[in-house]
């Protein structure tokens, strides 16, 4: 079954280390704050202590007074054009529904006024002396009260364009479907339905976000910021701020994690505003307080399935509707419900009849984003709970009934035509899965057999195991573009300028293995250059886990067409065709055994004979987005005397197709888990009854540490994608799928109950416990 | 701490009115703002002066003749995380020269600077009811604030999560402070006291009584690198079959630990059997004090509580099966 | 206020003001390998040698490092070349973002001074107060293993 191209690779399927790990492992300065900052201005925002509230006064006169303050920034005085902060292609599809400094304030944390000063402190002392007066507006804080009629309007400004219904409250809707799912519950034997619900849960990347603006020489403005897209931000900063597109730069150095939250463009506008109107370098970061507050969050979502199953085990209908918080703005609102269905639906498509609907609905809180999983995550929780008891019910193994219905390569989905970015997608036919044998793998290595239903007792606590499968997806088909650039040095090294964004990932890395692959040389003779708007070509930035498959393969072609050329040279140095030719340890070789090193090439092509320049740009616009698939196995414990819930062992089998670099892989499918544990057991937004967040610190905002990780075995499954560079997939998103459905089933079979809201607390264990 | 008003505080609210206990932000959120605004800034800038005193005496002086506007500074990590709007001085205590361990006849005695990881790899404290302490700190925080944090200012800090007092009391520990004058006084009886400023202490004294006993603790927390929900600590002293000696202390209630001296007296002078234990465990769960808190609910708190102590009391009988999952 | 203290191997003075943290300073003074993550001790990414023990930056007033000696990220490799739990790190897949590594490469140097040959589960709580929200701390604690083994071997 498994179709793969019998070719050893050199550099790609290497664990190589990463290109910027030097650096990063003895802290030379590689991140946006690590610079000369004494001369820039600090930049500080006072936040809304409302939830919803009109500005009806707001005085700066004192503030901008005061020693060391260079400017004061509020809806008077900064431009007024409605935007959207999401990072995405353009038309985004997100609602224009956001100013920089608005007349109105619509979550607790929300934009009133910035401060510019020469100190942090000045700054503070300017903000406390800004005299705002708020008209304060009932608020809506749950999905449930922002849908009632004659709730109060979140967006009620009549420049907001993009919104599906601003006077319910409801930023998006979906609604499609196939077939006929009411015909085919009818037809159905069994019939399952469950609703499951989500928290508000935040990135929490180690490093906020942060910028620092500055002039060129040029008086041109560079933005150097922590950012996923750092394309997006060049463009949506140049409509914010209304100056053209080329008169700005952006470049991404080294960042400290993104998750999703930095897919977005948070402070840009802001910080370039400050910096065009005093002409002096403006720094602005998040505290982690803000960061948590008013950045970008996860959307709380509740999710209903409701499946209709053959007798023969045969999923017949699938139902989900997804209703989801997408806070005081609705950045990313209508593309992550859509996503909800789209990464789920397709999965079991033996499915004639589906139907996915639902809404993204403003709420006065704060605001949701994108986020690893990108409503996946919520949706799979509803779904494999869903598929699990129907399993039970029907008195087959979850393994089994999986593999009944999930789907197979050479299948395809009318999901996927029907269901794409906030639009139609495209229709696909799935190229490479190995989803039975990651199950396999993965069944026998967390010891399935021996563990499944058989409730160990230690004390007080029980075990149980439990799994799930999903998939994700390779970019947004006819959507996302990456490019590449590469050209060629006269030692026989080449630098390869990508726009791709590297958040950690290891993309520049993996990007370089792939260059260096087809042009024959050493990882150390590819020398990278990303996310630079100045220099490196276009590239939507790193989300939709579109980096290895879309990025990757316009290295590949770029690479591909510097070989041409390379062989075009070396073909009357050899006296050879270049049918003939190949590269390989730095040289091109002939089938007879003659050749010539890559620096000899170059010199010749660049000072001797018929000189130009060895480089070549391309792009890929994907035309499908073959999925991940991943199979997922949890040990947990239950301490039926507190509700603890303790993961013991956790299984992933993944099929990535061909991982470019199987550690880094494997790096990132592991960080998801750990991700996806803490957003299962502990991590979870706590608001007070006037929409304030009660634990903005990691104090008490309690993500996973080194002391709370299971037995973690990430399995990378042997697997081929023909459409992907070198036969790659990409993994950046789905591990974080996995834990909360696994570990519901997992808990399920050890001590009975199926819980249905996120995190799994001990006290709601427990009270499930007690409830039973 | 105490929120100002006309201030803003970094979480936004609205503050119209003196606040004794600030219970909108956790103590790690930063201060509220009057004039000099310090969300979540790292420099204290309020901060006028560090001074570092020769001697107790001149330590003392300082500290008694600017009540308001100073305060001792130990490890220092509670200052930085909050410093009271009015304090503008702090004294270092480290030129003191008051972080040894030793043995002062049958008494260890702790000097106050000794950092949590001093004290937790000290041989004389691990002789102490079978290391009992040591054990306690390695669950206090991460290391790297062991590393700074000392148990003196643990002490008189006194966090509600605390998880050093509840094992301080339970130990029946006594502070040697200094007031002008040197005196010995009990945990609970320092803790009590309402003079400002209060003593300077120097040490923490483990009396010998305490040697030969066995203590236990237990910690709910969320993660491993937590404050508990809840905590629990007992202590026994068990002469052939009998306990002579029993001290339980459960804290974050959210308040700090304090004893409870009717489920003591359940145990004083019985055999710690499975049954005597339970009748422990629930009677501490009948009197305990537990509130609701953005961390766990009341009645979660009383469950933990009985959880707890019966645990801690096995764990001394010898009758838990020590189950880790 | 004029501190003296030894960063890295070298005598410094500075002027600081009487609140400052070591991590105030630290980054003022150049040393931007010592990261900010939260401010209030929770995550680790500002750890820093003092004395040899390692201490969240910002947590420690600066005047309180008077006399003492500091080691940062930047003063771990010797003469470029580097520290075996570095070289771990690297060959393990430990760093992702690299954010957080500073401060985890610190944390398990001082483990490793102390106690040459940890268990696992001292290697988890040597580093339990550095917080990551990338690698999910699997290679992390790899990596320190190996280096550990490697430093026993070549003593």
């Amino acid at each position: 079954m498994k179709k793969r191209e019998s070719r050893a690779f050199a550099v790609v399927g290497k664990s190589e280390r990463k290109v910027d790990g030097l650096g990063l492992v003895t802290g030379r300065p590689m991140f946006v704050a690590d610079v000369d900052l004494s001369d820039a201005l600090v930049i500080k925002v006072l936040g809304s202590p409302h939830a919803h509230a009109r500005i009806t006064s707001i005085d700066t006169a004192d503030a901008e007074r005061m020693p060391g303050v260079a400017c004061v920034l509020t809806h008077k005085n900064t431009p007024a054009t409605r935007h959207t902060t999401a990072g995405q292609g353009f038309p985004e599809p997100s609602p224009y529904d956001t100013r920089m400094f608005d007349t109105k304030v619509r979550f607790v944390g929300d934009r009133v006024a910035a401060v510019a000063a020469e100190t942090e402190e000045m700054a503070d002392r300017a903000l406390a002396a800004i005299r705002v007066e708020y008209e304060e507006l009932p608020a809506v804080l749950s999905i449930d009260e922002a849908r009632r009629p004659g709730a109060p309007i979140v967006h009620d400004e009549a420049d907001a364009t993009g919104i599906y219904d601003p006077s319910r409250n409801v930023a998006a809707d979906v609604d499609i479907d196939v077939g006929d799912v009411a015909v085919g519950f009818a037809e159905s034997d069994l019939i399952v339905e469950t609703t499951c619900e989500t928290q508000y849960a935040q990135h929490t990347p180690i490093e906020t976000h942060v910028v620092l603006a500055s002039l060129d020489v040029d008086d041109r403005l560079v933005l150097r910021t922590s950012t996923q897209v750092p394309f997006h931000v060049r463009r949506i900063v140049a409509q914010t701020l209304g100056i053209p597109i080329h008169r700005i730069r952006v470049i991404k150095p080294r960042i400290g994690g993104g998750f999703g939250v930095k897919q977005e463009v948070l402070l840009e506008d802001v910080a370039g505003w400050v910096t065009l109107q005093t002409r002096r370098p403006a720094f602005f970061t998040l505290s982690r307080a803000e960061e948590f507050t008013s950045s970008r969050t996860r959307h709380p979502m509740r999710v209903r399935v409701k499946i209709g199953v053959k007798k023969a085990g045969l999923v017949h209908a699938i139902e989900m509707e997804a209703v989801s918080n997408t806070g005081a703005y609705g950045a990313h609102g209508l593309t992550v419900l859509a996503n909800t269905g789209s990464k789920t639906l397709p999965l079991y498509n033996k499915a004639e009849n589906a139907h996915f609907f639902g809404q993204a609905v403003y709420t006065n809180l704060p605001v949701g984003g994108a986020y690893r999983g990108y409503g996946a995550t919520q949706g799979y929780f509803a779904l494999e709970t869903a598929m699990d008891e129907a399993a039970e019910r029907l008195g087959l193994d979850p393994i089994e009934f999986r593999l009944r219905n999930a789907i197979r390569t050479g299948e395809g989905s009318p999901i996927f035509a029907k269901l794409g970015e906030g639009r139609e997608g495209v229709s696909q036919t799935v190229k490479s899965c190995e989803l039975e044998r990651c199950l396999e793998v993965g069944a026998e290595r967390i010891g399935w057999a021996s563990l499944r239903g058989k409730k160990e007792r230690r004390g007080s606590w029980v075990h149980g195991v439990g799994m799930s499968i999903m998939m994700q997806g390779s970019g947004i088909p006819e959507v996302d573009m990456g490019a590449a650039t590469l050209k060629m040095n006269e030692d026989g090294s080449f630098n390869l300028l990508v726009g791709a964004t590297d958040l950690g990932t290891g993309s520049d890395t993996i990007l370089a293995q792939i260059a260096a692959e087809v042009l024959g040389v050493p990882l150390a003779k590819i020398l990278v250059t990303s996310s630079d708007t100045d220099v490196t070509p276009y590239d939507v930035g790193a989300y939709a886990s579109s980096t290895t498959y879309v990025s990757g393969m316009a290295v590949q072609r770029a690479a591909e067409k510097v070989r041409e050329q390379i062989l075009g040279v070396a073909a009357p140095m050899l006296g050879v065709s270049t049918e003939r030719l190949a590269l390989r340890d730095e040289s091109v070789v002939a089938e007879a055994g003659s050749s010539v090193t890559l620096a000899r090439v170059c010199q010749r092509a660049m000072y001797e004979t018929d000189q130009f320049q060895i480089a070549a740009t391309a792009s890929c616009v994907p035309s499908e987005s073959p999925p991940p698939f991943l199979a997922n196995f949890a040990r947990v414990a239950v301490d039926t005397d507190t509700g603890v819930v303790k993961v013991l062992h956790y299984v992933a089998a993944v099929d990535c197709g061909v991982a470019i670099n199987p550690r880094l892989a494997e790096g990132q499918v592991e960080g998801s888990i750990v991700n996806g544990i803490g957003y299962a057991l502990t991590e979870e937004m706590q608001f007070s009854s006037r929409g304030r967040v009660r634990n903005p610190t990691f104090f008490d905002y309690k993500i996973p540490g080194a002391l709370d990780i299971p037995r973690i075995d990430v399995v990378l499954v042997d697997s081929y994608e023909p459409t992907g560079p070198m036969g790659a997939k990409s993994v950046g998103e789905i591990g974080i799928n996995g834990p909360i459905p696994t570990m519901a089933n997992a808990i399920y079979d050890a001590v009975g109950v199926r819980l249905r809201q996120t995190p799994f607390t001990p006290e709601r264990v427990l009270e499930a416990l007690r409830r039973a | 701490m105490a929120c100002m008003i006309g201030a803003r505080c970094p979480s936004g609210m609205n503050v119209g009115a003196r606040v004794g206990t600030a219970a909108c932000l956790s103590p790690r959120e930063g201060t509220a703002i009057i004039g000099d605004a310090k969300g979540e800034t790292v420099a204290v800038h309020q901060i006028r002066s560090v001074v570092r005193p020769a001697t107790l005496e001149e330590a003392w002086e300082r500290r008694r003749s600017e009540p308001g506007a100073s305060r001792f500074l130990a490890g220092g990590i509670d200052l930085v995380l909050y410093v009271p709007p009015a304090v503008s001085t702090l004294i270092d205590l480290s030129p003191l020269g008051i972080e040894a361990v030793r043995q002062e006849g049958a008494d260890v005695v702790i000097g106050a600077m000794a950092t949590l990881t001093d004290v937790l790899g000290s041989p004389l404290v691990g002789e102490v009811a079978g290391g009992f302490l040591c054990d306690v700190l390695r669950r206090v925080a991460s290391p790297l604030q062991r590393n700074v944090a000392t148990l003196g200012g643990a002490a008189v800090r006194a966090h509600p999560w605390s998880d050093v007092i509840p094992a301080l009391l339970v130990l029946g520990a006594r502070l040697d402070v200094f007031d002008g004058r040197h005196s010995t006084v009990e945990l609970s009886d320092a803790r009590a006291r309402s003079e400002s400023p209060s003593p300077l202490v120097l040490a923490v004294r483990l009396p010998g009584a305490s040697r030969d006993g066995r203590g236990a603790f237990e910690k709910f927390a969320r993660t491993g690198f937590d404050v508990g929900v809840l905590n629990c600590a007992c202590f026994a002293i068990i002469e052939p079959g009998l306990c002579r000696t029993a001290r339980v202390a459960v804290g974050g209630t959210p308040s700090v630990a304090q004893r409870l001296p009717r489920v003591e007296e359940t145990l004083v002078g019985k055999t710690l059997s499975a049954s005597q234990i339970a009748l422990a465990a629930q009677a501490a769960a009948d009197v305990v004090d537990v509130r609701d808190d953005r961390r766990a609910t009341a009645e979660y708190r009383r469950v933990l509580t009985a959880v707890g102590v019966r645990r801690c009391l096995e764990n001394i009988a010898g009758l838990g099966t020590e189950v880790k999952e | 206020m004029r501190i003296h203290l030894t960063v890295n191997g070298a005598e410094r003075m500075w002027d600081v003001a009487p609140g400052d943290t070591l991590l105030d300073v630290l980054r003022r003074e150049g040393f931007v390998g010592v990261k900010k993550g939260c401010g209030t001790g929770d995550c680790g990414a500002c750890t820093v040698l003092l004395n040899g023990r390692a201490v969240n930056a910002c947590l420690v007033l600066a005047v309180k490092a008077e006399g003492h000696t500091v080691v940062t990220i930047e003063g771990v490799a010797q003469g470029g070349r580097l520290h075996p739990v570095q070289e771990a790190f690297l060959e393990a897949g430990a760093v992702q973002c690299g954010y957080c590594t500073p401060g985890m490469v610190l944390s398990a140097v001082s483990l490793l001074s102390h106690n040459p040959d940890p268990s696992e589960a001292e290697i988890r709580e040597a580093i339990s107060g550095n917080l990551c929200r990338c690698t999910g701390y699997v290679k992390q604690i790899a990596a320190i293993e190996r280096a550990a083994a490697r430093m026993r071997e070549s003593q």
